[in-house]
């Protein structure tokens, strides 16, 4: 019984833990990873995702558009169509999303997710740096969010994105850049509940 | 009141607009046309195809063209493997529906979801030529010179808001379906082109086996 207590407290201590608690505050220029931000000229994505035990796959396609606003679609590979989102500086806007997936929680966190890889947030005026033994935390704050951009010291290299509280990491994502500027691999990962997002870029006949 | 007549008699036009298709005309001898489509559909045991399937994004200017082959058996088994560019397998037999993609297989039953199964039976439907006697689309029936398009405007609520028409390409010479086209809403269409049709060629059980 005792030994169970001790579990139990343990638990809620590691659950209660800050993920960003141990960092330092640091004079760096948060804005330095504004080279980072991808340019989706127009990328094709294989896309799978897991949410809570279930899986879908898809395609999305990500393409900037002449007024310099975001467009992104992700249909079935049998062309049926999900989603239809627009990201223009601070705004977003649904085009069109399947009945079965409009709601109101979905579309926030899609659209949070995907404003973290984008980096829409970088123009906020509440921006800073915290550094830890090996990396560098570029934080920008939006409202209760808070999306910070891992680099290394130099701030070369960007290591992961992440999106939580001042205390608590909710979100991580990584990307790899491909050879023309835009992304080959995303992925997206939730702490808080079960659902990942990976991308992977497919070279399909209308780029070439 | 004279701009309200201007006005409607633009709308008139765009609505005569609409209900044309340049090159070809509504056909007047519709019972004649759906006995040889019967006729013809009855005859159709297995088809073996290529295709190219091609999803049309009107308001962002783009497509994405994707490729695959294509089998059908009678009465409703279909498997389409999509191999350019990402693999991807899809087998519909009866109720069942089996997915395989990059990363994982699925099982459905579309017995659980309404949606589903209105999407299989369409998906069916149109291959086997039923959809023309389906009570869920109102159909019209236009002649052009080696082509008949069947236009299928769905009537049940949940079915419009997933697509404005689903037109069947339908070959004059043998009066098989060469394309299939799903018009949505928003503008957008996703069409999927036969190529390389092969007729009644013996085709495995296994190709359409759901284990």
């Amino acid at each position: 019984m005792r030994c169970l207590l001790y579990v139990s407290c343990w638990l809620v201590c590691a659950a209660c833990s800050s993920s960003y608690k141990k960092l330092q505050r640091t004079e760096a220029d948060a804005l330095c990873v504004e080279v980072f931000k991808p340019l989706f000229t127009r990328a094709l994505y294989n896309t799978q995702v897991n949410v809570t035990g279930k899986h879908l796959s898809g395609l999305l396609l990500i393409k900037t558009m002449p007024d310099s606003s975001i467009r992104m679609v992700f249909s079935s590979e049998a062309g049926f169509k999900f989603f239809d989102f627009e990201f223009y500086k601070n705004e977003f806007k649904v085009h069109y999303i399947f009945s079965q997936m409009d709601k109101k929680p979905v579309i926030r966190t899609l659209r949070k997710d995907f404003e973290l890889v984008l980096m829409q947030h970088l123009n906020t005026p509440a921006s800073y740096t915290l550094r830890s033994n090996e990396h560098y935390y570029n934080v920008f704050q939006d409202g209760k969010d808070f999306y910070y951009y891992i680099t290394d010291s130099g701030c070369t290299n960007l290591v992961r994105m992440e999106r939580g509280s001042r205390r608590k990491r909710v979100v991580e994502a990584t990307m790899h850049a491909g050879s023309d500027g835009m992304p080959d691999t995303i992925g997206i990962k939730h702490y808080n509940f079960n659902f990942d997002i990976g991308l992977k870029r497919l070279q399909d006949d209308t780029e070439k | 009141m004279r701009k309200l007549v201007f006005i409607g008699m633009l709308w008139i036009t765009a609505i005569a607009a609409k209900a044309q298709r340049p090159g070809y005309a509504l056909l007047a001898d519709v019972s004649s046309f759906q006995t040889q489509f019967a006729a013809a559909s009855q005859k159709t045991n297995t088809i073996k195809s290529d295709f190219v399937q091609e999803k049309n994004l009107s308001l962002l200017a783009e497509k994405i063209v994707s490729k695959g082959k294509f089998w059908f058996k009678r009465e409703n088994a279909v498997r389409m493997e999509y191999t350019q560019p990402f693999q991807y397998l899809m087998i519909i037999n009866g109720s069942n529906v089996y997915i395989r993609d990059s990363q994982k297989e699925n099982k459905i039953s579309t017995k659980s979801n309404k949606l589903f199964q209105q999407i299989n039976t369409i998906m069916i439907d149109c291959v086997n030529g039923k959809a023309l006697q389906s009570n869920d689309f109102k159909v019209r029936l236009f002649e052009g010179k080696t082509t008949f398009i069947a236009e299928l405007s769905p009537v049940n609520k949940n079915l419009k808001t997933l697509f404005s028409n689903i037109n069947m390409i339908i070959e004059k010479k043998d009066y098989a379906v060469s394309r299939i086209e799903m018009h949505e809403p928003s503008g957008d269409n996703t069409s999927i082109h036969f190529v390389n049709r092969q007729f009644n060629i013996p085709l495995a059980d296994a190709l359409f086996a759901i284990r």
